[in-house]
């Protein structure tokens, strides 16, 4: 059944819509969806040429000019950039010429983008500001004011600084889109005594050998921590134990490596939350980053800013990893995110980007580096033990011996609420809350979504 | 610089010892180089100023050293089950000046050959040693390693360069 790709018409798959949807059952995933190039290429076009995928903060472009380029899928080229007027837009990054990427540095400040072909130049929002020698145009119907003339602007809105982008002329509003899974971008604001975030300290881009699923999947999978990262907390209590108590006290990771062995009942307890479109979170009343202790300078700059009630509030509302269903996860508490790139069926790119709390004590800026360097670099000691785990995977798959993968965790026991699911901490209910959206998307029947968990149509 | 004091062939031999231990990686062996203030940082990026308000992708002081070097030889941590192999090349040894704190500035270039996973990777780079010179011995005070593809996506690594 599997043919070649035609990128041309990416919708026109030898999978006809119902074989696609026979392959997300409620309680198992068939193989095809982690090995199959053509279902990888189908993702692209309908999941993620459908979602409202991140682009990049508001702060990574400060100033008019400042520009950011990166991919909403595996193929398309954008430009992130603050215009004159101080408007971000998301721009195709192509010339409309003949085509050619316009920009090919990462980020910059550009007064206008010229194309390094023909010297076609445009203003930062798009329009086309000058053609060299257009007196060759005249009299052949060409018209400049043609708006095909201008970089294509790509549909794109902002919620608190986070700018996403959309390929579909037809998806809901963003905030629409987010839901309920909204509060847990307001938690990451909220906990900035001036109520915003901002880029800060750079990124780590870590390659995965592995389909962009099995990232996603293992975001709120509390089965693995415990089996995955028992050699990095034993070798770090090990060590610990040899030190004395005040020799701990000083340091970070001394908070941040253990709880990665939390117990079952732990994990449990933390539960899961799905809502529409595939976004879930762990966490809630609390999670493995509830116990970090708080900087008292930090502590009275929120309560100086929001009051002692609602500093409490904030800083209780302890979730783990958030998914906003495909592209990017956020660490509330933690205040970084990281960002998904599919790049084929079994490779992907995770970018690692930290937060700056505006009017926080720098010290929670180095916390946060520290974690997002500790946990999520490709040289730390926790990340290269799940990526072998998705490696493994990726290979084991191959196998002839079986067609599926189970996901029957608390399955039948997800509550269903007004906007959301809720279960146990273990359960599989971040699975059966993604791979509904899967099969919407897939199914084109994305405006259908219900809210996670186990209730299916 | 033309200082008799430094002998430039005993610093070279130092830095080749060094690499020995992680050509077939005795962590154990190495960590001892270091003295009990020392840390080893990997950059992310080229003209990178500081550890602490950027992130790395390595920066371990002693004590994420320990951790590591149990870590490195746990049975159950999965990526360790593939070992990892390393060839190092060090050419172009300098030494280009000293800290504020009196250690001798040494810098050199060096190649990576490393095998982990049924892969063969390259790293390529500029190593910066802080060494404190004690008797006809070092200890290394810290160790700067900037890839020349630092910024680039990497893969899992899970030993020191
Ligand atoms: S392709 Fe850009 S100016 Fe011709
Ligand atoms: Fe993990």
């Amino acid at each position: 059944m599997i043919k070649t790709f035609d990128p041309l018409n990416p919708a026109a798959a030898t999978i006809d819509d119902q074989q696609l949807a026979g392959l997300v059952q409620p309680t198992k995933l068939h193989r095809s969806l982690y090995i199959s190039d053509e279902i990888f290429e189908l993702e692209m076009s309908r999941i993620w040429g459908e979602a409202w995928i991140f682009i990049g903060h508001e702060s990574q472009v400060k100033n008019p000019g400042d520009y950011y380029t990166t991919h909403i899928n595996h193929r398309v080229p954008v430009i992130l950039v603050r215009d004159r007027s101080g408007a971000v837009n998301v721009l195709h990054n192509r010339c409309a010429h003949k085509g050619a990427k316009l920009v090919d540095t990462v980020e910059g400040n550009a007064r206008a983008f010229r194309c390094c072909y023909h010297g076609w130049t445009f203003n930062t929002d798009g329009s086309v500001l000058k053609i060299p020698n257009e007196a060759g145009y005249e009299g052949t119907g060409f018209d400049i004011k043609d708006p095909q003339n201008n970089l294509q602007t790509v549909r794109s809105a902002s919620y608190r600084g986070f700018v996403f982008a959309t390929l579909s002329a037809t998806i809901v509003d963003l905030p629409e889109w987010l839901g309920g899974a909204a509060e847990v971008f307001d938690n990451l604001c909220d906990r900035a005594p001036e109520g915003e975030v901002e880029v800060a300290g750079g990124v780590l881009r870590y390659e995965h050998d592995c389909n962009w699923k099995l990232f996603l999947e293992n975001l709120n999978d509390t089965m693995h921590p415990m089996v995955t990262h028992q050699s990095v907390v034993q070798a770090a209590e090990d060590y610990i134990a040899t030190l004395p108590p005040e020799a701990v006290d000083q340091r970070a990771e001394a908070e941040i490596i253990p709880p990665f062995g939390a117990s079952y009942e732990n994990f449990e307890e933390s539960g899961i939350t799905g809502f529409a479109y595939g976004h879930h979170y762990d966490g809630g009343k609390t999670s493995i980053h509830a116990n970090y202790s708080v900087n008292p300078d930090y502590w009275a700059a929120m309560v100086a800013s929001y009051g002692e009630q609602r500093t409490k509030e904030i800083l209780s509302f302890n979730t783990h990893n958030t998914l906003y269903y495909p592209s990017i996860t956020i660490k509330s508490a933690v205040q970084n995110v990281r960002v998904v790139r599919p790049i084929a069926v079994d490779k992907c790119i995770i970018e690692t980007w930290s937060f700056r709390l505006k009017g926080a004590p720098e010290e929670m800026l180095q916390r946060t580096l520290l974690y997002s360097r500790l946990i999520n670099s490709s040289a730390s000691m926790v990340g290269p033990d799940d990526l072998e785990a998705y490696s493994r995977i990726q290979d084991g798959l191959q196998s002839t011996g079986s067609e599926w993968v189970e996901m029957h965790r608390h399955y039948n026991r997800d509550e269903q609420l007004a906007d959301r699911t809720v279960g146990g901490g273990t359960s599989d209910l971040d699975m059966r809350t993604q791979y509904q959206a899967w099969q919407a998307y897939m199914g084109r029947l994305a405006h259908h979504l219900p809210t996670g968990g186990d209730h299916h149509e | 610089m033309s200082n008799p004091d430094i002998d430039l062939r005993a610093i070279e031999q130092f830095l080749y010892d060094e690499a020995n231990l992680l050509d077939n990686p005795d962590l154990d062996r190495w960590i001892e180089l270091y003295s009990p203030d020392g840390s080893y940082w990997m950059p992310v990026k080229p003209d990178q100023a500081d550890p602490l308000n950027h992130v790395s992708i390595f920066y371990d002081d002693r004590v994420m050293m320990e951790v590591r070097r149990r870590n490195f030889v746990h049975p159950r941590a999965a990526s360790k089950d593939h070992r990892v192999r390393c060839s190092h090349i060090i050419g172009n040894v300098r030494c280009t000046g000293t800290t504020a704190q009196g250690d001798l500035i040494v810098t050199s270039n060096f190649q990576c050959v490393l095998y982990y996973r049924r892969e063969q990777r390259v790293y390529a780079g500029t190593y910066e040693h802080h060494l404190i010179q004690e008797g006809g011995r070092f200890k290394i005070r810290h160790k700067k390693v900037l890839l020349i593809n630092c910024d680039a996506p990497h893969k899992s690594l899970t030993i020191y360069l």
